[in-house]
């Protein structure tokens, strides 16, 4: 009977430990998983600063002045412009007038 | 032996102790034993939720997720709003270290000189004190890494607008708060702004979450909202506005691009703008959302309107000739006069030449209420059906208290008043065959149902009309623009001041149609106040009224349909493409 007594105190002593164990493992997966989930937000906000930058940086405005000072273009006017017709039934190279 | 315990049976090793003793001492463990079992009952049981509270003060938090503000989209996704964070830096004075070297750092990022700063944290009483709000994400960094005690962080989100003063109407702004103030921004608000979610959990003493406690509120983010509006019309138009507001020396102008199948607005533009980022120094005139907010008298943009009842009624055909010499005409004792005689010409002429003289006779012909029914059913004298703020009615009395001289006047656009938008909207009856549009702010994909107000034929007709106004001997010429057909309508009115009108004040006025056979935008130009000389709309409005068209129909990929001389150097030889 004590035998039995002590293995089951034994037995009791190793799951709580266990217990323990595993309670901090938890924890600590869990702080891993939130410290992710905060950078995932972080990067999400990121993403998007990234984009309204990208977006102030090709403005009509920007784009507009570098195309006529840097690169020397000018608007395209209908008199210097080929029209095509595009007939989706035909082939496209029989479409080119 | 009764006197004592015996704890063994050898007499050697008897005990002297008295039995009292050992009970005493039962006694004394068992009581410390009660004690226990108290106070584990009082804790656990009695008061248990004083010590759970305790314990939930400790290491329980509520975090607060905060939402984002939705994005305001032009009609291709490209972003015109969004909200992005930018740290707001604040400190508790009485925990900064005066000599720490680092708060030169600090104000250098601040962008604030030291003495400003010191100045800030001078008073040790204050537990809080802003240093500067919203902060770029990258210099809140490089604060948090001076690793300064007693400056902390808290998470704000700022708007920026990477269109600038171009939209800043439309797209209205923020304040500090996220909540919108003018514009979309604030007519949407409810949409863009989401509620914040909050979450319950318990951190370790290192500051790390470690569980969540409870339900989570989860946060509900703002809806990206998108507009009718397609940023490069909107660009273009605002450009070639502030061109001419400048070159005329004016007080200001609007523009406004409809595109009328769809009802959608694609482009509306005021000139003075300003940015929305940055609205220091601000004046009420920039903020004015002029196209919509500002009603004024439409002068000669009206007669079209009187034109096309008098066709309707079956008063005149477009070739009835009409007597307008000596080019003046009398109601009551007013005189109502042109300011270049045209002797006999038809109705068609009377739109194109602008005459004065000849409209007011065929308006006379009319009933007050017919042309009053007719106003109404384009829209003046309501609120056009945008979700905007502060967008006018404009002016339009009942018919019943109009004298014949305010009649005659009408029907030449003085005596009512309208906003440069209603004017835009009412002239898709013109470019619609007869029927108005509905009018929207939001991207949408369908082609609006419009309600009839003339026949298809009669529109026709006006349309007609409107294309002579831009041709030979018409008074905007100006308006042409290279391959595609145009029509429209001039007007250049007296500016209203006080009681009467101011002598030397204009509004230049250009409204039109494109391209005419097959109408797909209406144009409408305001520019007032030109004061380098030249003020008639034919003038000052035509010309941007020609380059935004220009503009928006190559931007929405319409073939031109007038036939251009082409001017492709390098056309006659095109090399055979490989396949």
């Amino acid at each position: 009977m004590t035998r039995l007594n002590l293995l089951l105190l034994l037995a009791l002593l190793a799951s709580s430990l266990y217990l323990v164990s595993v309670q901090y493992e938890s924890r600590r997966l869990f702080s891993e998983l939130d410290k992710a989930r905060s950078q995932e937000h972080r990067l999400e906000t990121d993403k998007e600063r990234l984009q309204v930058q990208k977006r102030s940086l090709a403005t009509p405005l920007r784009v507009e002045r570098l195309a006529k000072e840097k690169l020397q273009m000018r608007n395209a006017t209908p008199a210097i412009t080929h029209y095509v017709n595009y007939h989706a039934e035909s082939s496209p190279i029989k479409g080119v007038r | 032996m009764s006197r004592s315990i015996s704890y063994t049976s050898s007499p050697l090793l008897a005990s002297r102790t008295p039995v009292w003793r050992s009970k005493f001492v039962v006694a004394v463990i068992a009581l410390c034993f009660a004690v226990l079992a108290t106070r584990a009952a009082y804790i656990q049981v009695i008061a248990n939720d004083f010590f759970q509270r305790q314990g939930q003060v400790r290491f329980v938090r509520t975090l607060e997720l905060p939402a984002n503000r939705g994005r305001i989209l032009d009609r291709n996704g490209l972003i015109l709003a969004s909200s992005i964070p930018a740290p707001s830096i604040w400190a508790i004075p009485e925990d900064i270290e005066r000599d720490d070297p680092n708060l030169e750092q600090l104000a250098r990022l601040l962008e604030m000189p030291l003495a400003e700063l010191n100045k800030r944290l001078a008073d040790e009483d204050k537990t809080f004190v802003w240093l500067k709000r919203q902060v770029d994400d990258s210099v809140a960094q490089q604060i948090t890494a001076l690793g300064l005690k007693g400056v902390y962080q808290r998470k704000e989100y700022k708007r920026q607008y990477p269109e600038g003063e171009a939209a800043a109407h439309v797209v209205g702004f923020t304040n500090v708060e996220d909540k919108g103030q003018e514009g979309v921004e604030l007519a949407f608000n409810q949409d863009l702004g989401g509620h914040n979610g909050s979450r319950r959990v318990i951190k370790d003493r290192m500051g790390r979450v470690v569980e969540d406690v409870g339900e989570q509120i989860a946060p509900v983010d703002g809806r990206d909202l998108q507009l009718s509006i397609d940023s490069k019309v909107q660009f273009f138009a605002y450009q070639k506005l502030r061109d001419a507001v400048l070159l005329y020396k004016a007080k200001g102008g609007s523009v406004v691009v409809l595109d009328i199948v769809s009802g959608e607005v694609l482009a509306l533009a005021n000139y003075p703008s300003y940015s929305p980022g940055q609205r220091r120094n601000l004046s009420g005139g920039q903020l004015r959302n002029g196209a919509l907010t500002d009603s004024f008298e439409p002068g000669s943009t009206m007669k079209p309107f009187v034109i096309a009842l008098a066709l309707e009624k079956g008063l005149v055909t477009p070739e009835t000739q009409i007597q307008t010499a000596p080019g003046h005409f009398m109601i009551g004792r007013a005189t109502i006069s042109d300011s270049h005689p045209q002797g006999l010409i038809t109705v068609n002429q009377v739109v194109q030449k602008s005459s004065n003289v000849g409209t007011v006779k065929i308006a006379m012909q009319m009933q007050p209420r017919e042309m009053w029914n007719m106003f109404s059913q384009v829209g003046f004298g309501q609120k056009p059906l945008l979700p905007f703020p502060g967008a006018v009615s404009g002016r339009l009395r009942a018919y019943k208290t109009w004298r014949p001289i305010e009649q005659a006047t009408m029907s030449y656009g003085y005596g009512l008043s309208i906003s440069l938008f209603q004017l835009a909207h009412a002239y898709s009856v013109f470019a619609r065959d007869g029927d108005l549009v509905p009018v929207t702010m939001l991207k949408s994909d369908q082609p609006a149902a419009g309600v009839r107000v003339i026949s298809p034929k009669n529109a026709g007709a006006v349309r007609h009309m409107l294309q002579m106004v831009t041709g030979v001997g018409g008074t905007a010429p100006k308006a042409q623009t290279m391959g595609y057909s145009v029509g429209g309508k001039t007007g250049t009115a007296y500016k209203q001041e006080g009681h009467g009108y101011a002598s030397k004040k204009y509004r230049g006025v250009f409204v039109g149609v494109a391209p005419i056979e097959q109408p797909r935008i209406v144009v409408a130009v305001m520019i007032d106040e030109p004061s380098s000389g030249k003020y008639f709309g034919g003038d000052v409005a035509a010309p941007v009224f020609s380059e935004t068209v220009q503009q928006t129909l190559k931007i929405l990929g319409i073939q031109p349909d007038l036939s251009v001389k082409p001017q492709i150097v390098a056309q006659a030889q095109a090399s055979q493409e490989s396949f």
